[in-house]
């Protein structure tokens, strides 16, 4: 069944058999990853407060240009878009518009909504936004509330579409529902492919000419889809745009900063591409499922190696390994270069990573290639599409480096950075303030302003984090004055105390990571 | 459009909640809610509280339930207990509050029964009902002091005839909270109060525990903090009064007066008053000829919540000698509200008042500003709007480029400044507000 028939997706949990509490070694993870496609998922008896599906989910909605977004919740469900707005607002500087702000309403739900149910309220604001903002798309993020009272969100929709220019776009966020908060992207993807994926009406020619046919076929051979992750910037898109250039490809960017009204070309390419196999996998399926569209979706073009073989297998498939094979060579050669006088300084020195999943491995393997020292890795969840990560890490580092499996809980963190004492941290946003209050010099792990794909992004990465290095009073000066908010006998206890199910903790945990420092 | 709120400029109760206990001393807030709760908040205060996310236990690091689908099937209350006993072992804190979201409200989790299991224990432990379907982030400051006066501040303690709490100033919702508290304390220790503020670097817990003691609360909001302040007077009998943000010298000076008065003080406030003036004036007087030669008098669109639009608007009219046009409310106010907030920005012939508007709707603010400056038939002698400034928040910079205005970012979301220490409250807060639009409005000299 295709996926536009039905309402909602499935969550990631029951899809990919996803999970988001382990605590072990590289060698357990990556062994249990070749068996079973999964690890059995655990709780935990201690957590700390995480995100939700929406935010993931809004994150790329607010991109959208011309897009109203109604969150149909509670007054603060769609407060992350105050800092979801600056990336839309240099975004669309750094690709020649004018400085805008995102566009999003609330529909507030109160006391007499959550009693009575909120559906004409819902309805309302939808004809409301197209009234005020004539906007292309409008997209309905449906958050815990309504999926607790059973507001018919979908149905609302059905009925509001017809009175609207915009394209209504439902986007099932209800964050009680999932764990794994990577379902919004499925969410997103599930509600774009269902609404905004038609055809212009008119846009067969009236007369066409001889070679019509011909055209489009060259069209289909020479276009691809690249997938922007909402972790991605510009400069990210900008290089790996110039790689596919460079194979004679013109690129339709998806789905951040996506025109709505030429999202439908995405159908028409010849070839989808991921930039990050965790977040892509729902719609490039769809795609070729439907549009006969096929994909690559195996690496993350972080790091040498891995830009390399990402390069590798889209050429592979456009029939033109040759030029990739010239692109690199020329690429890497250059980048070595630039490289050389950063390697002795990184030399040695021991790098703790947290993120989501694949860009935690792969940002592991572009630390190793510029002379880090692999010190421990947390990722937010863990699926299947890791596993060909996991068996590169294996070859860069010790078997018995500590795997953490955390939607972020930083009380784990603070105890394995205090055991491991890295000389470095690179964390995701909002996820460094306890590498930092231990005196870590510490870097984000994405930034939608800053490079961190392709060849340029190793490059830029290595400047920022010699600065990092170079100079971290910041980080060392705070960590003296201030303390993180847990007992000092915490330190001293397991570090996966509090994982209670699920997961075995190997008995001999803390005599490997002993032996890792 | 009263179905939708444009980009609410506050976030919901359980995020008020949560930024007020973040920012009191050695306290940990403990939410009882769906897992993406916190985020929702850290991400809010990243983008919208000049740079600050957190405190001692705040953003990703504060401990929570986070419920699933399951505990909305069969309760999450088994769940609650078990965090609260975690969080006890593992987090270091004197006081422990539960909050909830709006899952766990709806599902009606009876809190208070987990919460009076631990504090029999001797556990400092307080529940508070947060969901966020009841309301803003301001109603959250409100509900969770009002719970933390019943269940935390000690009850029948000795009058100190001279101590007073300060409430009404909202941590994270209001960027300057430090600044703003410090510097209302400073102001009301000249006339020798003492002086509560709870959530600065200078507080301590103790001084919330024993606030029951104080002779008067002291709120400096026309709406934020008025139901912690009736909570106080019904429940420890502390009197109340009610004053603008104290924003430059002439607020400054009734708040002294104000206060000298409800507490019968023996202080010659007029001499203090006199003394803080000369040393405003000083520090004025050399602005006198470039104030003048570059023109800097300025018509004003203020939009901002209930303390920043009223305590902007007078000081802009009472001490800087501009000529706000509108002041529009962001906030969502009753009827009754929305008129005392008028009186307060009448002015005296001829400075002209400003259009007061009550819209959360702030890209609204061009349409009310076309109807004040109607199109002319010939432009060559019409009134216009210039030289104009914006003072707001950061979305409002569309609106101060629209009609070539400068701007300043004062209110909720302040996504374009850095804040630490920085506050406006006092004869030395109405310097710094004129050092902020001044050098907003030369940045390009």
């Amino acid at each position: 069944m295709s996926i536009t028939e039905v309402r909602e997706v499935q969550k990631r949990e029951d899809r990919l058999g996803a999970c988001i509490v382990y605590g072990g070694s590289l060698c357990d993870i990556a062994d249990k990853g070749k068996k079973c496609a999964c690890l059995e998922d655990g709780e935990r008896s201690f957590s700390q407060g995480s995100i939700c599906l929406l935010l993931p989910g809004s994150s790329i909605l607010n991109t959208i240009p011309d897009n109203v977004n109604i969150f149909h919740g509670a007054i603060g469900c769609g407060a992350p878009s105050h800092s979801q707005n600056a990336n839309t607002r240099s975004g669309n500087v750094q690709r020649g518009n004018a400085v805008r702000d995102a566009i999003w309403v609330s529909t507030a739900l109160n006391e007499t909504d959550v009693i009575s149910g909120a559906e004409t309220k819902l309805y309302n604001a939808i004809l409301d936004a197209d009234k005020l903002y004539r906007p292309k798309t409008i997209t309905v993020v449906a958050t815990c509330v309504p999926g607790i009272i059973g507001d018919d969100v979908d149905g609302v929709i059905e009925r509001a579409q017809s009175e609207v220019s915009a394209r209504i776009v439902p986007v099932h966020c209800e964050g009680f529902k999932t764990k794994i908060w990577a379902t919004a992207y499925d969410a997103v993807y599930h509600g774009l492919a269902k609404s905004a994926f038609d055809d212009p009406r008119f846009d067969d020619p009236i007369i066409k000419d001889d070679l019509y046919n011909e055209r489009i076929a060259y069209e289909r051979a020479h276009t691809v889809n690249l997938f922007s992750v909402s972790s991605m910037g510009y400069a990210d898109e900008t290089e790996l745009t110039r790689y596919l250039n460079a194979l004679d490809q013109k690129v339709n960017a998806f789905p951040n900063f996506a025109n709505p009204d030429e999202m439908y070309k995405i159908k028409y390419a010849g070839l989808s591409i991921s930039t990050c196999p965790t977040h892509d996998d729902y719609l490039l399926k769809h795609l070729e499922d439907e549009y006969n569209v096929p994909y690559v979706l195996k690496h993350m073009p972080i790091g040498i190696e891995n830009t390399n073989i990402w390069i590798r297998d889209i050429a592979e498939r456009l029939g033109k390994s040759a030029m990739a094979e010239r692109l690199i060579a020329r690429e890497t050669v250059e980048l070595e270069e630039a490289l050389a006088k950063y390697h002795p300084f990184f030399k040695g020195k021991r790098v703790f990573i947290s993120a989501g999943e694949f860009r935690a491995l792969a940002t592991a393997n572009l630390l190793h290639d510029l002379g880090f020292e692999i010190a421990g890795i947390r990722s937010f969840h863990h699926d299947e599409f890791a596993n060909v990560e996991y068996e590169k890490l294996l070859k860069n580092t010790d078997e018995n480096l500590v795997i953490n499996i955390a939607n972020c809980q930083p009380f784990e963190e603070a105890n394995l950075l205090n055991t491991i004492k890295p000389d470095l941290f690179l964390g995701h946003w909002n996820g460094n303030s306890t590498a930092t209050k231990l005196g870590i010099p510490s870097h984000v792990i994405y930034n939608s302003g800053l490079a961190y794909l392709g060849y340029r992004g190793v490059f830029e990465l290595a400047r920022r984090l010699y600065r990092q290095l170079a100079n971290p009073a910041f980080n060392r000066n705070l960590s003296r004055h201030t303390r993180l908010p847990y007992k000092a006998d915490w330190y001293d206890k397991n570090p996966f105390t509090y994982i209670k199910s699920g997961i075995e903790v190997p008995e001999d945990f803390e005599e490997r990571s002993e032996v890792s420092k | 459009m009263s179905n939708s709120i444009e980009r609410p400029r506050y976030y919901c109760s359980l995020g008020g909640a949560l930024s007020t206990l973040e920012a009191l001393p050695d306290t940990i807030p403990i939410l009882h809610a769906a897992v993406g709760c916190a985020g929702s908040i850290a991400w809010a205060q990243n983008g919208g509280s000049g740079l600050q996310v957190g405190g001692y236990c705040g953003g990703l690091a504060v401990p929570s339930s986070n419920v699933s689908e399951r505990d909305v099937v069969f309760g999450g209350v088994d769940r609650l207990h078990e965090q609260i006993g975690t969080t006890l072992e593992l987090m270091d804190g004197e006081l422990y509050v539960v909050i909830t979201g709006c899952v766990t409200e709806i599902i009606g989790d009876d809190i208070r029964s987990v919460t009076a299991e631990y504090r029999a224990q001797g556990v400092d432990i307080v529940a508070a009902n947060t969901g966020g379907f009841k309301g803003n982030s301001y109603l959250g400051y409100d509900i969770v002091l009002s719970e933390l006066v019943k269940q935390y501040v000690a009850y029948d303690l000795p009058k100190a005839p001279k101590t007073v709490n300060i409430l009404g100033i909202v941590p994270y919702m209001d960027a300057f909270w430090r600044g703003n508290l410090i510097g209302a304390r400073r102001l009301l220790e000249k006339i020798g109060v003492t002086v509560n503020t709870f959530f600065t670097n200078e507080d301590t817990l103790d001084n919330l525990k024993n606030s029951s003691s104080a002779a008067l609360n002291v709120v400096l909001s026309d709406v934020y903090g008025v139901d912690a302040a009736r909570t106080y007077e019904e429940v420890h009998g502390v009197p109340f009064i009610q004053a603008t943000l104290p924003v430059g010298p002439t607020a400054s000076a009734e708040l002294l007066r104000a206060v000298a008065s409800a507490l019968n003080l023996d202080v010659d406030v007029e001499a203090v008053i006199d003394e803080e003036n000369r040393q405003y004036f000083r520090y004025l007087e050399p602005l006198a000829d470039v104030y003048n030669d570059a023109d800097l008098q300025k018509y004003a669109v203020v939009i901002a919540d209930v303390n920043y639009a009223v305590a902007v608007t007078r000081f802009l009219i009472d001490d800087l000698g501009w000529l706000p046009v509108l002041t529009q409310f962001t906030d969502v106010l009753d009827e009754e509200t929305q008129e005392i907030i008028t009186a307060k920005l009448r002015t005296d012939d001829p400075i002209p008042a400003p259009k007061v508007v009550f819209d959360t709707n702030a890209t609204e603010a061009i349409r009310y500003i076309n109807e004040l400056y109607p199109k002319q038939e010939s432009d060559k002698y019409a009134e216009t709007l210039t030289p104009a400034f914006v003072i707001g928040s950061s979305l409002d910079r569309s609106l101060a480029t629209k009609i070539g205005a400068g701007h300043l970012s004062v209110t909720y979301p302040i996504s374009n400044r850095a804040v630490l220490s920085r506050g406006y409250t006092g004869f030395a807060g109405g310097l710094s507000l004129v050092e902020d639009l001044l050098s907003a409005a030369v940045a390009a000299r």
